[in-house]
């Protein structure tokens, strides 16, 4: 469903990502780790478009993208959250909602209808509050609502264009265990075609959901397998080193 | 986002009827003045759509307010045509001209956008400046107004003339109003908010904005060509960017994206010019004043205030009500 191949971006002498080659199966849930300034985030920005690669390949279901814009891309099903809160401030929730279903549903650019009042998008908004818990939210302001519920609304965002291929860069950060559980249950209810890859730093819910891990250190891929030999890989737990409790 | 509240559809009622009250009673200057005042409305509109909505502080509107004047001119001065195909010519011309401005300019943010709308603005009025064909510095005089004898209306009485512009602004603000409850509109406040999260959920955001600055293009095309027939002349003043200036403060005096302090914006600058203008000189520095007391009061500018605290106890009364039917346990 989603494929990079051998992905390079430097920002002066500064390599951030290096030959970085990924390969999504549909309906997979990818997990990518690393620490810090590993490149995840840049790996994120070349994968949607907003930055664009030194060189290497992009393809979305068979398509190759890498010369299209990140409007062109997010169009072939691709949406991504960030990892820090990116909203329309100084909008209410719905309407942070209703601007990305809108989009989702062709009903951005009409000038023969209100694309808040329209059905199909208000059912969608519905959908996507209840789904990331902000029903009770949906009409104050973005700017006044809490962190924990301004970075659900950062991933309802997301998901309220209804992705093919949804990137999800640390939604869990910052916002406790308590959230972090109900982020878990989220995961779960979402449907099993769509294509997740999702930066996590929780070692319990990424291994929990991991089909497969990716690892990067250094803006190199060091990993790439099933969570089980992720685990147990020497050089996983040395970068990673006493990050997350050995596992009996 | 814009949403036509109690608020905004009283201050428009009332507006309206204070303006046509005023026709009623004014004289020949005072008709010359609510002629001025609705004419600015509609440009100050097209600008508050731009920038107040869509975030594209421009400087190049009165440029096109000017394209406006001089496609109108133009055609019927110098090529003879009919009075009603220059005004759709005009509204076409500022169209076309916002649309490649807006394009051109779309990616450029801040400061470099106001730069970018003043070059355009400034290249506009240059030409004119220069042009023979255009009349250099001179202008064009001789312009016909519109021709409504078929519906007994006589457009040369300013009375009518006015009336026509009074109900010309009361379409733009209409027109506005109903682009920004669309699709559309809502799409271009979210690029105001956060251009690059739209583009993120798959919009091309240079088209829109482009299509945007054509709209507001047409609207300013449209004063533009009610500007020439009003003074029955265009001259290249028109275009200059202080005029562009001017609309800025106007729609920053009523409030800045709120539609209705467009409309208040233009009608209170021109009333300072004319009535400080018979004490002093100097009313650009009693403009000024206002100015700096309106952005030092929070910027929201004098609609926009009204509008805040209206807000603000609309919300305080809901929490109030909220209040009384889930009373607090003991
Ligand atoms: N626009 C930029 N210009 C220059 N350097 C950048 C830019 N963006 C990222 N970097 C650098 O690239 C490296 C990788 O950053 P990136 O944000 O991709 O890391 P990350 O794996 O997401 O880290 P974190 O876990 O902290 O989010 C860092 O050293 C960062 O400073
Ligand atoms: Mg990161």
């Amino acid at each position: 469903m989603l494929e990079a191949q051998d992905l390079r971006k430097s920002f002066g002498a500064l390599t951030v990502t290096n030959r970085v080659s990924l390969e999504v199966a549909r309906g997979e849930r990818r997990v990518v780790l690393g620490p810090n300034g590993a490149g995840k985030t840049t790996l994120f920005n070349l994968l949607v478009g907003e930055l664009p690669a030194d060189s290497g390949q992009i393809k979305i279901a068979g398509e190759d993208v890498t010369a299209l814009s990140m409007d062109a891309r997010a169009r072939r099903g691709m949406a991504r959250s960030y990892q820090k809160n990116n909203l329309f401030s100084g909008l209410t929730v719905r309407e942070n909602l209703s601007l990305s279903a809108a989009c989702a549903q062709g009903k951005a650019k009409t000038v023969a209808m209100d694309s808040l009042r329209d059905a199909g998008v208000a059912e969608t908004v519905r959908e996507m509050a209840s789904l990331v818990g902000l029903t009770e939210l949906l009409e104050t302001s973005a700017d006044s609502i809490s962190y924990g519920a301004r970075r659900r609304l950062e991933v309802g965002l997301a998901l309220a264009s209804r992705p093919r291929v949804l990137l999800m860069d640390e939604p869990t950060s910052g916002i406790g265990p308590g959230g972090i559980h109900a982020f878990h249950a989220l995961l779960r209810g979402l449907p099993a075609e769509l294509t997740i890859v999702i930066v996590e730093h929780d070692m319990d819910l990424a291994f929990d959901i991991a089909d497969r891990v990716t690892v990067m250190n250094f803006g190199e891929v060091v990993f790439d397998g099933p969570p089980q030999a992720a685990r147990e890989s020497a050089l996983v737990k040395d970068i990673y080193l006493g990050t997350w409790a050995e596992q009996p | 986002m814009f949403y036509q509240t109690p608020l905004k559809t009283a201050a428009i009622l009332l507006l309206l009827t204070a303006a046509l009250v005023y026709s009623l009673v004014a004289g020949f200057f005072g008709l010359e003045v609510l002629t001025e005042v609705a004419i600015l409305v509609i440009v100050a509109i097209a600008l508050d759509l731009v920038a107040g909505y869509g975030g594209m502080i421009s400087l190049c509107h009165g440029a096109l307010f000017g394209v406006g004047a001089y496609a109108f001119a133009s055609a019927t001065v110098l090529l003879g045509w009919d009075a009603s195909i220059g005004l759709a010519l005009a509204i076409l011309t500022a169209c076309l001209f916002a649309w490649v401005i807006g394009a051109i300019t779309a990616r450029t943010h801040g400061i470099f956008f106001i730069m970018a709308t003043l070059a355009f603005g400034q290249m506009g009025y240059a030409y004119v400046f220069e042009s023979r064909t255009f009349g250099g510095d001179d202008g064009l005089p001789g312009v016909p107004r519109l021709d409504l004898s078929g519906l007994g209306i006589d457009l040369n009485d300013s009375f009518n003339f006015a009336l026509l512009c009074v109900a010309l602004a009361t379409v733009a603000y209409l027109l506005a109003a109903a682009l920004l409850r669309s699709g559309f509109g809502r799409t271009l406040v979210g690029i105001r908010s956060n251009e690059l999260r739209m583009r993120a959920l798959g919009l091309p955001v240079w088209r829109h904005k482009a299509a945007a600055f054509a709209i507001s293009g047409a609207l300013a095309g449209l004063a533009g060509a009610l500007a020439a027939q009003h003074t029955m002349f265009v001259s290249p003043g028109l275009l200059h960017w202080t005029l562009s200036g001017e609309l800025l403060i106007m729609v920053i005096l009523g409030g800045l994206g709120t539609l209705v302090g467009a409309v208040v914006g233009a009608g209170l600058l021109v009333f300072l010019k004319h009535e400080v203008a018979r004490f002093t000189e100097h009313w650009h520095l009693v403009v000024g004043l206002v100015l700096i007391a309106v952005v030092l009061g929070g910027g929201r500018g004098l609609y926009g205030q009204a509008e805040h605290l209206w807000e603000r106890r609309q919300a305080a009364r809901k929490a109030a009500t909220a209040a009384k039917e889930t009373p607090e346990h003991a």
